[in-house]
This record gives C-alpha cells, sequence and structure tokens, in this order.
C-alpha cells in the first residue's frame, strides 16, 4: 500500500489544512481537516484518511460476510453478521426454490453462511443473498473472528497477503469483511492457519508484516517435517 | 462468536476437541485458567480483592459496619452478600437489581462463608441483643468471560483475609483484623458429552447444559454444593466432580490464600 | 467532626491538605483496554477516586421503540459500587447517580457523531471502584477514552475537571475533605477547543471567585486531554513496538 509514515491519532487531531485533501475517517471544519476517529493517518493518492484501530462492521452492498442464522421470521432468515445491524435474508435469496415450512429444514438456528450483501438501504435493513456459485452454508471447518478493521491487512495489496496464505497453507479459506474467516482442511492445517490469521490481526498496523508471516510460515512448515 | 447464537460449527469444534480430550484454549480438562489475585485493592473498603481468572474479572469489597442484630439470633454477626452484576461486564448483562443469576450467584458465595464457619459470627456481636458487627460482601463483576462463581468465591475470601473490622470509627476500642477461621472456595466444572471440565469459559458455559459446583473447606470437607443448568448427572460424575474439587480448590488456597 | 479554622487548614504555606498546590491535579493514572467483553474500555486513577468505565456499541438498542431512524441513540449509565464509599451504599441507583448519568450523557453527546449508525445505541457505563470527590469528572475522561477505544467516531475527545472553593480559597480538582468541608464545587467538561459541554456548580461564588475557578477548570481540562491522548497514543505504540509480546494496555502515571 502506497502510505507514508504512520501517525496515532486520536478524534479531534488536526490533519490537514487543505480541505480538499479530507479522506475517510476525517471530518472538515472551518477549512480544516480533523480526525473522527483512534487511528493510524496515512496519506494515499491526494488525500488524507484515517485508518480506524478498532469499530464494529457496517455492512456495506458487495461485502462478502460469514452469519449466523439467528432468528427464522415469516419469509427472511435473521442473520447475525457480527454488526450493530442484522442481515436479513429471504426465501427468495436462497438458492433452491423452497417452501415457507421448509425453511428451518434448509438453514436453521446456529447454521453458518458464506453470503454476500445484496443491499443496504438508508435506515441499514440489510439484504443479504446466497444466490450465487461461491456462496453457500458451511458445515465443517472453523470459523474464527477478528475485528473488522484488520480485514483489509488480512487481504493484502491486490490479495497479496491472503494469497501467500492460501499457498503455503493447505486450507479452503473464505475472508468475510466482517472479520469472520472460515478456514478447512486437516487439524494441523487448520491451527496453523487460525494461528497465522491472530498473529496477522495483531500486528495489522506494523510495517513489514508480510514478509515476517512468510518467514513464520517457512519455520512452521520446517517444524513440522 | 454471536453473543446470543452459538454457531453449529462452533459446537461441532468443541464437542469435537472434547472427543481428543483437548479443550479449545489447549487447556486440559482439570486445569483452571491463569489467576492473579489483588487483596487490599480499595483503601476504604474494610476488606477488597480483585481476582482475575483468564480474562474473567471479579472485585470483591467488604464493608464492616454496626448494626442491629436479626430477632433470632440476637447475639450473633450478621453476613449480607450482594452480586452486581453490572452491564459494563458483558453485552448480556441488563442494568436493574440481581436477576436469578445474580441472586444465586449471591447466595452460594454467602453459604460457603457461613457454612465453613469462617467467620465466627458469635464473636462479632457487640451488645447482645443491640449492636453486632454486619460483615457486607459486595460482587462487583467486571467482565464476564466465564465462571464467575469460582472468582466471586475467591475474591470473597480473599477479601476476608485480609479484612480489618474498624472498631475505632465507631468508639468500640481499637481496629483489629476480622477474624477468619477457614478458607472456603468454590470450583466449578462443567459435563460436555460425559467429558468433565473445570473452570468453563463463556464458550463452554453456553454449550454444556450442566454444571456442578462444590465449595470445599480447607480441611477437605463440602460446605455447599450446587447443581446448575438443566439435564442430569450421573452418581460416578458428581463423586469425580467431588473429588477433583477438592483437590484444585487446594492448589489454589496453597497458591494464593494464607490463614 | 473536623472542625476547620479557615486560613490555616485548607491552605497552609501554598500547600493544601494534600500537599498540593491550588492549581494542582492529582496523580492520573489511565489504563486503555482493561476490559475483554466490552467494545471500548479505560480504566483512571485520579487520585484516590477508581474508575472503570465501559463501551458497548453501536449496538442494538433494546427495546425497539428507543430506536431512532436516522442517528444512533446514546446512554449513560453512572453507578457506584456499594463498597466505593465510607458507608456502605445500597446497590442500585438512587437519584444522584440518575442525575450524573444525565449530564455526563450530555457532556458527550455532542462530540459523538451519531448519524453513521442510525437504528442504534452507543452505551456507556462508568462503575466507581473507590470515590474521592470528582467521580463524575473522572467518568466522562474515561468514557471519552474508552469511545475511542471503542472506535466511536467523535469529533474531539472530551476531558473534565473540578474546580472549587475551600477555606475561601479558590483550588483546582477538590479531594473529598475540601469538598465536604468546603464552600463551592463546579465540575465542568470541555473539548479541546475550549467548548463547555458539562456545567455544574453548588455552593457559593461570587462573579469574581467564578472567573478564577473556571479558569482553572479550563486549565486542568487541558492537562487531562494531554494525559488522555498520550495514553491513546501510548497503547497504539506498545503494540506495535513489541510485536510478539501480550498486548497491554497503555500505563502512565503523571503527577
Amino acid at each position: 500500500m502506497d502510505f507514508m509514515y504512520r501517525d496515532v491519532v486520536v478524534p479531534g487531531d488536526l490533519i490537514s489544512e487543505d480541505p480538499e485533501k479530507a479522506g475517510e475517517g476525517t471530518y472538515v471544519k472551518d477549512d480544516k481537516v480533523y480526525s473522527f476517529l483512534y487511528g493510524l493517518v496515512s496519506t494515499y493518492k491526494d488525500k488524507v484518511r484515517v485508518i480506524p484501530l478498532a469499530g464494529k462492521y457496517i455492512p456495506a452492498p458487495g461485502d462478502a460476510v460469514i452469519g449466523v442464522v439467528e432468528d427464522i421470521v415469516f419469509s427472511n432468515w435473521i442473520i447475525n453478521v457480527n454488526s450493530p445491524y442484522d442481515g436479513l435474508l429471504h426465501i427468495s435469496e436462497y438458492p433452491k426454490k423452497i417452501d415457507l415450512s421448509e425453511m428451518t429444514k434448509h438453514l436453521r438456528i446456529g447454521s453458518t453462511v458464506m453470503a454476500k450483501v445484496k443491499d443496504v438501504d438508508p435506515t441499514m435493513k440489510v439484504e443479504i443473498t446466497l444466490n450465487d456459485r461461491m456462496l453457500g452454508i458451511l458445515k465443517k471447518g472453523r470459523v474464527v473472528e477478528i475485528s473488522p478493521t484488520k480485514v483489509p491487512r488480512l487481504i493484502g495489496k491486490g490479495g497479496s497477503m491472503i494469497n501467500m496464505l492460501k499457498t503455503e497453507i493447505k486450507c479452503d479459506m473464505f475472508v468475510g469483511q466482517n472479520g469472520r474467516i472460515w478456514v478447512d482442511g486437516n487439524e494441523e492445517d487448520m491451527d496453523l492457519a487460525l494461528k497465522t490469521i491472530l498473529i496477522i490481526e495483531k500486528e495489522a498496523h506494523t510495517t513489514g508484516l508480510t514478509d515476517r508471516i512468510s518467514e513464520f510460515l517457512k519455520i512452521e512448515k520446517e517444524a513440522r517435517s | 462468536m454471536s453473543d446470543d447464537v452459538i454457531s453449529d460449527i462452533r459446537k461441532d469444534y468443541l464437542y469435537h476437541l472434547v472427543l481428543k480430550s483437548e479443550r479449545a484454549d489447549g487447556r486440559s480438562f482439570e486445569e483452571y485458567r491463569k489467576i492473579q489475585l489483588e487483596q487490599e485493592i480499595i483503601r476504604k473498603a474494610d476488606g477488597s480483592a480483585l481476582v482475575k481468572l483468564g480474562n474473567t474479572q471479579v472485585m470483591v469489597g467488604v464493608k464492616i459496619q454496626p448494626g442491629e442484630p436479626y430477632s433470632d439470633s440476637p447475639n450473633k454477626g450478621v453476613i449480607i452478600t450482594n452480586a452486581e452484576l453490572v452491564p459494563l461486564a458483558s453485552p448480556k448483562f441488563e442494568p436493574g437489581p440481581p436477576n436469578e443469576v445474580g441472586i444465586e450467584l449471591a447466595r452460594l458465595v454467602d453459604r460457603g462463608v457461613r457454612e465453613s464457619g469462617a467467620l465466627d459470627l458469635e464473636a462479632l456481636c457487640i451488645t447482645p441483643g443491640e449492636k453486632v458487627w454486619i460483615i457486607f460482601i459486595d460482587i462487583h463483576i467486571l467482565d464476564d468471560c466465564g465462571n464467575l462463581m469460582d472468582a466471586a468465591s475467591l475474591g470473597a475470601i480473599a477479601a476476608l483475609l485480609t479484612a480489618n473490622v474498624p472498631a475505632a470509627q465507631y468508639g468500640l476500642g481499637e481496629d483489629y483484623p476480622l477474624p477468619v477461621r477457614d478458607i472456603p472456595l468454590a470450583t466449578t466444572a462443567v459435563v460436555l458429552d460425559d467429558a468433565i471440565m473445570f473452570d468453563p469459559d463463556t464458550d463452554e458455559e453456553s454449550v454444556a447444559e450442566t454444571k456442578l459446583t462444590v465449595i470445599t473447606t480447607a480441611n477437605g470437607c463440602i460446605c455447599g454444593m450446587q447443581k446448575r443448568g438443566s439435564g442430569f448427572l450421573s452418581s460416578e460424575q458428581v463423586y469425580r466432580i467431588v473429588d477433583i474439587s477438592c483437590e484444585m480448590a487446594n492448589e489454589i488456597r496453597e497458591k494464593f490464600l494464607e490463614v | 467532626m473536623i472542625f476547620m479554622d479557615e486560613d490555616l487548614s485548607f491552605l497552609k504555606n501554598g500547600f493544601r491538605l494534600d500537599g498540593r498546590r491550588l492549581d494542582e491535579l492529582r496523580p492520573i493514572k489511565i489504563e486503555v483496554g482493561v476490559l475483554s467483553r466490552a467494545d471500548g474500555s479505560c480504566y483512571i486513577e485520579m487520585g484516590d477516586n477508581k474508575v472503570i468505565a465501559a463501551v458497548y456499541g453501536p449496538r442494538e438498542v433494546h427495546p425497539r421503540h428507543l430506536q431512532k431512524v436516522t442517528r444512533a441513540i446514546v446512554r449513560f449509565r453512572y453507578n457506584m459500587a456499594s463498597f466505593s464509599v465510607e458507608e456502605r451504599k445500597r446497590p442500585g441507583p438512587d437519584r444522584r447517580s440518575h442525575e450524573v448519568s444525565k449530564v455526563s450523557r450530555e457532556a458527550l453527546e455532542s462530540v459523538i457523531m451519531t448519524a453513521y449508525f442510525p437504528r442504534s445505541v452507543v452505551d456507556i457505563f462508568v462503575e466507581v471502584l473507590q470515590a474521592d470527590a470528582g467521580t463524575r469528572t473522572a467518568g466522562i475522561n474515561a468514557a471519552s477514552v474508552a469511545l475511542a477505544d471503542a472506535g466511536i467516531p467523535m469529533t474531539s475527545l472530551v476531558s473534565a475537571c473540578a474546580a472549587g472553593k475551600a477555606g475561601g480559597h479558590i483550588m483546582l480538582d477538590l479531594m473529598k475533605d475540601e469538598d465536604n468541608f468546603g464552600e463551592a464545587d463546579m465540575p465542568i467538561a470541555m473539548t479541546p477547543n475550549g467548548e463547555i459541554s458539562l456545567l455544574q456548580m453548588d455552593g457559593n461564588f461570587t462573579q469574581e471567585e467564578f472567573g478564577k475557578a473556571l479558569e482553572l477548570a479550563k486549565n486542568g481540562c487541558r492537562q487531562i486531554y494531554d494525559i488522555q491522548r498520550k495514553a491513546l497514543s501510548d497503547k497504539y505504540r506498545k503494540i506495535s513496538g513489541e510485536q510478539s509480546k501480550e498486548i497491554a494496555g497503555g500505563v502512565e502515571v503523571y503527577e
């Protein structure tokens, strides 16, 4: 990522005197740019933005998410997506055509799904869909939860970090924008995958992380063989 | 995972681990999480303790004040135990007076202190029929990451062991250490698919239906028990839990508390 | 009962009962991120006050009818532990804690950017573990840091402290005896820009005394702001500087 040196800022810190540069995580007052988050300043292209160090996941259309069914109300499954806002999966967004009475048979409370956010309206009504070949029900494997603010680092620039993980560790992986990650493989590989993901979460905002993780994986794999 | 519903995948994983005699955080079935104890942490209280059991954090304060005895025990001191499950400690806690969980917690801690005879109630009498020492044990939950019961029980006895009777400010002589004659401790186990696991964390508590808390004294007697949750326990399981409880409680006593 | 001889006791040779000068704050210690379940948290000591604040949110509002369609609501609950005060306090809110909760919420509401989270609530909880006058300002200071720790968008932090009068002397950050036997107490909360979001006063001030007290308090708030800011920035530095060690909160002690 093209970041300049990262500084920690708190809400109210002055970031820039040029209102044109206001990016994410900032607000403009009296022609000056201030942070509204506790986070790291970064300059990207010609904007200054603040990357949050903490915060909840707020669903946005197009996001891949891992959800857990919490309830079934009329024709909707209520899906917990680790957000202040629940997702609604309408019966028509289920990949098969099923009856209202069959809903719990196919997806019951406690089921985990790989889904996509279809739409979010201004009142934060979140519509979820499973209508896609890449989506579906997760029956095995393990899910780990990290802070949603660290997901971009886990994915990496152009997918560099997550692809490295997928190549070096023999696990299927699905990263939800909502901070939930699913892995599946044999016991040892899943353990390693989860361990690595938690390290990335802890050190997400440090420099040189990709190289360190690469080293770490090399050492772990050597230790095993 | 989500605070309300635990996912099937997570449940399956925990059961899968149990079959291999493992737990999610790598502990053995009879292993407690790391315990940290700090006593005399609230100087204004007459006794106090902060217990960290893994990430669970419980603070207990003891206040000792003169008051009226109960009419049916005119020459005995009074013990009043209360637990506040304040909303800051968990997304599940709501503001308001203690609910059944909080009440049960307080009553169990109380049972341990009372039935073990740790406090000599007659020695707490000032003027029979008129004035006795009232011992308030106030449990304040700060962070619920599982097994509040054992943390609260440890906090209560730890606070009592370092408590002082503030006689001077009431013109009743000099301040003196509260006499404590025993060290009751609660140990809790959950049963998951026939496996007995001590010191359950949040996930283990939500997956396991049945819990048994055993309160033991310093010489290995049992002074309180409570089965919590639905489900059944076999006699074998009960005996086994009682056995291990005595051991676990002794380990904790030796490591953290002196009488 | 302590009988104070005005000039001699509250101030002796320029030093107060606890050895401070008139414009000195009590020592402050701030730890960020001390709780696991809460989304953000902060433990603060201001003199003998020990207060912990936690933030949950934004999260779903229960009961649903409290929801606002266009923004988050903010709730603040100030509570004192039974063992926090000299005479054991019956658990549960009393009229004073309701009032403190209300003014504390109002002190912070204006800086929270609630429009980002319609139909949700930001819950702030403050528990006083030990009290020695100034718990409401300690609570607001801790809550401010806990809000940032939780990632809640705010226009700025809020800092709070009290000034008052004891023995006729205008002083900053009254401790318990000064508050109990003094003549006036005035807690305020302020943003770093000097915008006042909490202002309460009880007792007796001339207008001139009020002016002096306000300036003292504003100064106190500025010092506290620096401490809050440093605690937050230290927490991050600790994480980034010690990559393979356990994450801990930032701890600093200031005199």
